[in-house]
C-alpha cells in the first residue's frame, strides 16, 4: 500500500458509516478502500476534504456504488491520504449518505454481502421456492489438486455410494438433495467457494455419501488435496478435532431431521422425552461443553412451537463458539439434557485462538459447515411452519 | 464518548432524541433547527424511515462557551424506533453522549411510551451503555392537547410510570409550539457537559 496510509482496520469494529464520519470530521482527502472476501475486487471511495466525491464497486460508480458498499459488513478497510483527481459526482450531504445508506441496508434495499444470498433465481422455472444460495470466500488454489467439469443435470455424487473426495465449487451451482419416503427433497444450493462432500470423506476409509449433488449449470469443481487436509487436521488439538467432527455430525443430523419433517415423520412427541432444558434460547451463555455421558437435544422455539433439530451424544459439543455462526444455541435455539448428562467444559479462548491460527482451508470449511447448518435449520423451521399451518387449516 | 478534534479545536458530542413513533422527536428537532438557526451549521438531513423521519444536524450552542479553548459542537439526532432499523440505530446510538427521551402524553400512547423506554434500555445495553449512567432527560410532550379536550395522562402518572427508577429531570413541553423544547435541550446539554468534564477529569 502507498506511503500515505492514514488508518485501517476491520469492518466488524467500525462500520462504513462510522469510518466515513471519522474521515469527514478530519477533513481527509484520499482513497478509502474496502476489502471483502466475498467480492473479487475492493470497493473504492474517493474523499475530498472529508466528503465523498466518487466511488467504484465492480461495474457500479458514483453514488450507486457508494450505497452498495454499505452492504459490506464484513471485511477490512484502509484509508490513504493522496490527491484525488475525481470530479465530484456525488454532491450529497455526508450525513445524509450515511444515514440513508444504513437505512437502505435495514430496509433490505441494499444487499448485504455474505455467505448466503436469497436472490431470486429466474432460471428456476419449476415453480419451486428458490433455495438460498450458499457461497464461500475466494478459493485458495493451494488445496486444489485437480479441476473437474460437469454439465447441467450431471450427478456429481450419488446418495448411498461410497466416496472419498471433497470438492470446492469454483464456478456454477450445485444442488444437494436427499431421498425421503415422500420423494426427493432439495436441501441446499451451493455456489462459488462452497464445499461439496463431507469432511468425513477423508477422515474415514470409505464413507457413504449421505446426499446427492447435482450440477444445475455448467459447474467447475476443484478437487481438494485430501492428503494435505488430513495432515492439517491431524495437527489440530484434540479438542478442535472433536468440535469439527461434531459440527459435521450436526449438519448430517440437521439434514436428516429436515428430511423427516418433509416426510411428515415429525417425531416431536418422542423428542425431548425425559429431558430438561439446560440452555434457554436467547440466554446469555458464553461457555462451551463437551458431552461425556448421556444425551442432549437442540430445538428452536418458534411461534408455531418447538422445532426439533437434532440430538447430540458423547463426544459432541454444545454452547457458544464465537467463530461459529450456525444459528443455534444459545441465541437461536435451546439445549435440553437427559437426566444422566455429564459434561466437561471446553477452553473457549484456546479454541478461538487456535481457530484463528488455522490455515485458510479449514477455516473456510468450518465456516461453510456452520452456514449450511444455519440454512438447513432455517428451512426446517419453514417446513415445520407450513406443516403446522396445513394441519391447523385441515382441523378447521 | 465525545470526540476531541484537535485540528479544529472542537469537542464534538452527540445528543440523541429517543421515543415512540410520532411522539414529537422530529418536531423537537424541527423547532430547534428553526429557532436557533444562527447556531446551526450546515443543513438538516432528513431520512424517511417507514412512516417516521430520522433527522440530523450540527449545532453550536453559543451559551456553552469554550471548554479548555475548544468550541463545543453538538450533533443532534433522532433515532428510528422501528425494530428493523438495527444498523441505523446502532450507527446513531454508538458513542452517544446525552439522551432526550420524548414521551407522548396522550392516554392512548401509555403503553407505547413504556415499550419504547424498555427498548432504549435494551439498545443501550447492547452497545455497552447503562441507562442509569448516560446523561438523560425526559420530556412529556403534547401537553397543549389538553385544551382541545384530548385525554392526557397526568404528570404524576407519567413520572410514576416512566421515571420512578430513573429519577431523571423531566420537562413538560408542546414541541409543535416550541414550549419547553429549548429547556429540555439546555438541560440535556448541561448534564452531558458535566458528565464529559467528569470523564475527561476536567474539574473547572
Amino acid at each position: 500500500m502507498s506511503n500515505g496510509l492514514a488508518f485501517s482496520g476491520s469492518l466488524d469494529f467500525l462500520s462504513l458509516g462510522e469510518i466515513v464520519q471519522i474521515i469527514g470530521n478530519n477533513g481527509g482527502t484520499g482513497v478509502l478502500r474496502i476489502m471483502s472476501k466475498y467480492a473479487p475486487s475492493p470497493g473504492m471511495i474517493y474523499m475530498a476534504k472529508g466528503d465523498p466525491v466518487d466511488a467504484i464497486n465492480g461495474d457500479l460508480a458514483g453514488l450507486e456504488a457508494l450505497f452498495s458498499l454499505f452492504g459490506w459488513t464484513e471485511g477490512e478497510f484502509s484509508f490513504s491520504q493522496e490527491p484525488v483527481g475525481h470530479e465530484n459526482v456525488i454532491n450529497k450531504n455526508r450525513m445524509e449518505i450515511i444515514l440513508d445508506g444504513s437505512r437502505m441496508v435495514d430496509d433490505g434495499k441494499i444487499p448485504v454481502l455474505g455467505p448466503v444470498s436469497y436472490k431470486e433465481d429466474s432460471s428456476d422455472a419449476s415453480g419451486d421456492r428458490t433455495l438460498p444460495l450458499i457461497k464461500g470466500p475466494f478459493v485458495d488454489y493451494m488445496y486444489v489438486v485437480d479441476e473437474e467439469e460437469f454439465y447441467e443435470g450431471d450427478e456429481i455424487v450419488l446418495e448411498g455410494n461410497y466416496g472419498n473426495w471433497m470438492w470446492v465449487v469454483l464456478e456454477g451451482i450445485v444442488e444437494i438433495s436427499k431421498q425421503t419416503d415422500a420423494g426427493s427433497l432439495k436441501i441446499l444450493r451451493l455456489s462459488d467457494g462452497a464445499y461439496v462432500g463431507s469432511i468425513s470423506s477423508f477422515l474415514t476409509e470409505s464413507s457413504v455419501r449421505r446426499s446427492t449433488a447435482k450440477a444445475m449449470s455448467r459447474v467447475q469443481l476443484g478437487m481438494l488435496d485430501s492428503h494435505l487436509l488430513a495432515n492439517e487436521y491431524a495437527a489440530m488439538s484434540q479438542e478442535l478435532r472433536e468440535v469439527v467432527k461434531s459440527l459435521d455430525n450436526r449438519l448430517n443430523q440437521a439434514t436428516d431431521n429436515l428430511a423427516r419433517i418433509y416426510a411428515e415423520k415429525d417425531k416431536a412427541d418422542r423428542f425431548l422425552r425425559d429431558m430438561r432444558p439446560v440452555i434457554e434460547q436467547g440466554q446469555n451463555e458464553q461457555r462451551v461443553f463437551t458431552i461425556t455421558r448421556g444425551k442432549a437435544a437442540i430445538g428452536r422455539k418458534t411461534e408455531e412451537g418447538l422445532v426439533p433439530l437434532l440430538e447430540l451424544s458423547k463426544g459432541d459439543f454444545f454452547g457458544h463458539l464465537p467463530f461459529l455462526k450456525m444459528g443455534h444455541e444459545p441465541h437461536a435455539a435451546s439445549v435440553f439434557a437427559s437426566a444422566d448428562l455429564k459434561l466437561s467444559p471446553l477452553d473457549v479462548p484456546g479454541l478461538v485462538a487456535e481457530y484463528e491460527g488455522l490455515p485458510n482451508s479449514f477455516r473456510h470449511i468450518i465456516e461453510n459447515l456452520a452456514t449450511c447448518i444455519s440454512v438447513t435449520t432455517m428451512i426446517a423451521c419453514e417446513n415445520h411452519k407450513n406443516l403446522h399451518l396445513a394441519k391447523t387449516s385441515k382441523a378447521q | 464518548m465525545a470526540i476531541v478534534n484537535l485540528k479544529k479545536r472542537e469537542i464534538e458530542c452527540k445528543i440523541v432524541y429517543y421515543g415512540p413513533g410520532r411522539c414529537g422527536k422530529t418536531t423537537n428537532l424541527d423547532y430547534i433547527f428553526k429557532a436557533y438557526k444562527k447556531q446551526v451549521s450546515g443543513e438538516m438531513v432528513s431520512i424517511n424511515t417507514d412512516g417516521d423521519r430520522t433527522l440530523f444536524f450540527d449545532f453550536l450552542p453559543m451559551e456553552l462557551g469554550k471548554l479548555r479553548g475548544c468550541d463545543v459542537r453538538v450533533h443532534l439526532y433522532t433515532v428510528p424506533g422501528q425494530v428493523q432499523y438495527t444498523s441505523t440505530r446502532k450507527l446513531v446510538l454508538r458513542g452517544v453522549d446525552g439522551l432526550v427521551f420524548v414521551a407522548d402524553s396522550l392516554e392512548v400512547r401509555r403503553e407505547k411510551n413504556m415499550l419504547s423506554l424498555k427498548d432504549l434500555h435494551q439498545n443501550l445495553k447492547d452497545y455497552g451503555l447503562n441507562i442509569l449512567k448516560v446523561p438523560l432527560v425526559m420530556q412529556f410532550n403534547k401537553r397543549d392537547l389538553a385544551k382541545e379536550g384530548i385525554p392526557l395522562m397526568p404528570i404524576e402518572q407519567m413520572e410514576h410510570e416512566l421515571n420512578r427508577q430513573l429519577k431523571v429531570p423531566t420537562f413538560q413541553a408542546s414541541a409543535i409550539k416550541g414550549d419547553g423544547v429549548g429547556k429540555t435541550l439546555q438541560n440535556c446539554l448541561k448534564l452531558t457537559l458535566l458528565s464529559l468534564k467528569k470523564e475527561l477529569s476536567w474539574s473547572d
